[in-house]
């Protein structure tokens, strides 16, 4: 897509840019990591499920970051929709409407999106504080609360994740819906950020992040916070 | 007529009797059970505590020695308590909450000796403690640790 086409109304046939890079490899790193850290927690591996977490703490920040400077598509603005727009979208699927070719999330899954990020955010918030039975293991703020409040915080990593795991069983089955039902594929998209219209969009298609210089900043911050985290937020 | 009304009724009597004997004297045994199973556990989180204490000291870039030296003492004081911590019956058959596996009672012999093992880990980092030296305290609290990890690996149902 060149600047000339941002504001047309793509055709059917076209191939138009939907996801740009930094979404898409965010949206796999936060799939790897998360399987990450479920293993190293069920085999005992504190050690790096505490690295992962702090890894998974950088991913987050830099996804609410992009959510504010990212592409048009990776933007809060863009995706978070009113609730009769969602409920006249939920009808609209509900009598098996005819797609219109969207470009980014639908006003259901930008919600979706919104839940995963907030349950994310939580969960790697949550886990700074969390000490294991022992007193052995800690998350790296673990040393600013008390035994107890760390175990409160480990009561809560525990059920978040099941609302984490919940959240993602039902995006799982949004994917095969439209995959099934709508004939509709959204994996491939998110792995090569482009989308073969099958009808006219009225989207305006602008997928590419305008300032380079935020990506590199905010890459800059979400990294440089999950090294400190890492290193116990000391200095 | 009048004879036969007075048995039933001396029945009556003797059974609400028996049946309130046996609820009071069942539900003193489950207090007694429950504060056996609190106590342990009040215990358990002073020992947790105490090991969050010493390992919060050794990732400061400062670790406070003294802070370290008083929770290794209070650790080893009560390690050696432990297996009196867990009489019988105080299992998961209790009808109290307790993640205490039946193994404690099935396997005594392997309980003592990670009991023992938790013991003499816990006294060794009290003297050790008492050097002051800092790697060497880590060291200690890292063995202490594993005879944690090793008993409730075994004899401990696991968290959710």
């Amino acid at each position: 897509m060149t600047d000339k086409d941002a504001g047309s109304r793509p055709g059917r046939g076209v191939i138009i840019k939907v996801w740009d890079a930094p979404t898409r490899w965010i949206h796999g790193l936060i799939i790897v990591l998360i399987g990450l850290a479920w293993w190293t927690e069920s085999h005992d591996e504190m050690d790096w499920h505490i690295r992962i977490g702090c890894a998974l703490l950088g991913v987050v920040l830099f996804r609410l970051a992009w959510g504010v400077f990212g592409g048009r598509t990776a933007r809060f603005s863009s995706f978070v929709r009113g609730p009769r727009t969602v409920l006249g979208y939920a009808a609209k699927l509900a009598r098996g409407g005819a797609s219109e070719d969207g470009v980014g999330h639908n006003p259901m899954g930008g919600w979706s999106v919104v839940a995963l990020l907030g349950v994310m955010a939580a969960e790697v918030g949550v886990g700074l504080f969390c000490v294991d039975v022992d007193g052995l293991e800690s998350g790296p703020l673990a040393d600013r609360v008390s035994f107890q409040v760390g175990r409160m915080a480990a009561h809560w990593h525990t059920l978040l994740f099941d609302a984490l795991l919940a959240l993602i069983a039902l995006h799982l089955c949004a994917i095969a819906f439209y995959a099934i039902v709508r004939r509709d594929n959204l994996i491939g998209p998110m792995l090569t950020g482009r989308k073969r219209l099958t009808a006219t969009s009225s989207e305006t298609v602008e997928a590419q992040p305008k300032s380079p210089i935020m990506f590199w900043l905010s890459a800059a911050v979400a990294t440089g916070v999950a090294i400190w985290a890492g290193y116990g937020f000391k200095i | 007529m009048r004879f036969g009304q007075t048995t039933r009724g001396w029945r009556t009597a003797i059974f609400v009797a028996t049946a309130s004997a046996v609820v009071v004297v069942a539900s003193a045994a489950a207090a007694d059970v429950a504060s056996v199973i609190q106590t342990r556990q009040t215990h358990y989180k002073e020992i947790g505590k105490a090991t969050k204490a010493i390992i919060d000291q050794l990732k400061s870039p400062t670790p406070a020695v003294p802070v370290i030296q008083a929770a290794a003492k209070q650790i080893d004081a009560l390690a050696p308590e432990v297996p009196s911590w867990f009489p019988a019956g105080s299992g998961p058959t209790a009808g109290v909450k307790t993640q205490a596996k039946a193994d404690i009672w099935a396997k005594p012999d392997e309980f003592k000796r990670d009991a023992a093992a938790f013991a003499d880990a816990a006294h060794k980092l009290d003297i050790v403690a008492a050097g002051g030296d800092l790697s060497a305290i880590r060291t200690q609290a890292q063995a202490l640790g594993q005879t944690c990890k090793t008993c409730h690996e075994a004899f401990r149902q696991r968290d959710d």
